[in-house]
């Protein structure tokens, strides 16, 4: 029988379904007004107990929503809504990353007439979440100084894509080997755009430079959007 | 493990691509993957096989061509391979470079019957 082999070019982007839905998810977020940023780091580097510092101040100023990300609990929801600020937990059920759809589904849960900035915290990975485009302005790296000085070298994809990057347990820098002069090289060497911060969340050192960065990035958004 | 969520997308594209085409059987699936992306073949090939199980795909090659990440530099135009993910014009030093190549993660061609 005679066989009817063939090849077929495609040249499909994978994720164009997530892709797509970003899309729509960043239109959103244009049309209200408010600049949402998706928030990255391992687990344990430091993430919500940023949040944790940083709604504080925040709030003062500007309204706030949270989409905390996780993989089974509510514990990091249950930490923001004690600082009174409107927070939907999204459980990925052992997904690894979140995605646009997943973010699509709870906006509508959120007061758009009140919303400048959008907090995204993702699942703790360096890894999975740096592919998947949710829709926000740009990406912002919570890494710990204490995860080690060769961290920004072995991930650069998320690197490379984030507009700023926190390190985070400055309070500890004594008691580790870290180098912090090769963790910037390298970060800048990959990225040399990014914003570095260098904060303790425990002892509250450099937060504010962190936090009047992002209240400038939420001004200089609104004033663009127009 | 994200290559379940990107294998999904493969799947997405074989069945919208065989919906127009007369096809029996997917022999071989070659993809693009951007060395600037997180998606790793090893893991790829293992959720494929998961995927391909009972479907037109069983049986199928997978081939993950890795796609060296290239930039240019945004001074003096000069196009070059970024081998360590360390951004730097080897002609000017400048570090403001554009990725031209490597964050693809694209099906490329389907091999069927």
């Amino acid at each position: 029988m005679e066989s009817n082999r063939r090849e077929i070019e495609v040249m499909a982007n994978l994720l164009s379904s997530n892709d797509i839905q970003a899309e729509v998810n960043r239109a959103h977020f244009r049309k209200n007004n408010c600049l949402a940023i998706n928030v990255l780091g391992s687990p344990g580097a430091g993430k919500t107990s940023l949040l944790e510092k940083t709604l504080p101040l925040l709030i003062v100023d500007m309204h706030v929503g949270v989409i905390e990300g996780d993989i089974f609990t509510s514990k990091d929801a249950d930490r923001i809504a004690a600082h009174e600020v409107p927070v939907i937990q999204i459980n990925t059920g052992g997904g690894c990353h979140l995605d646009s759809k997943m973010v699509s589904k709870v906006l509508p849960e959120f007061n758009w007439q009140a919303t400048d900035l959008m907090i995204i915290e993702n699942v703790g990975n360096l890894v999975c979440p740096a592919d998947f485009d949710l829709g926000e302005a740009f990406k912002v790296i919570v890494l710990s100084i204490v995860e080690g000085d060769d961290k920004p070298a072995k991930y650069p994809v998320i690197f490379r894509n984030a507009k700023a990057v926190v390190l985070n347990k400055m309070d500890l820098e004594a008691l580790t080997d870290v180098n912090m002069e090769n963790m910037k090289q390298d970060i800048l060497a990959i990225n040399p755009d990014i914003q570095i911060f260098e904060v303790s969340c425990r002892n509250g050192n450099g937060l504010q430079a962190w936090i009047s960065w992002l209240s400038q990035e939420v001004t200089t958004y609104q004033e663009n959007n127009g | 493990m994200h290559e379940m969520s990107l294998m999904g997308g493969v799947f997405e594209v074989i069945e919208q691509t065989i919906s127009q085409h007369e096809v029996k059987r997917v022999l071989q699936v070659k993809l693009k993957v951007g060395e600037l992306t997180n998606a790793e073949p090893d893991a790829l090939q293992m959720v494929f096989e998961a995927f391909c199980k009972d479907t037109i795909c069983e049986g199928a090659e997978l081939i993950v061509e890795r796609v060296p990440v290239r930039g240019r530099c945004r001074t003096c135009q000069l196009e070059f391979t970024v081998p360590t993910m360390f951004f730097l014009c080897p002609n000017c030093q400048n570090t403001s470079i554009e990725v031209i190549q490597g964050e693809e993660l694209l099906l490329e061609s389907l091999e069927v019957e």
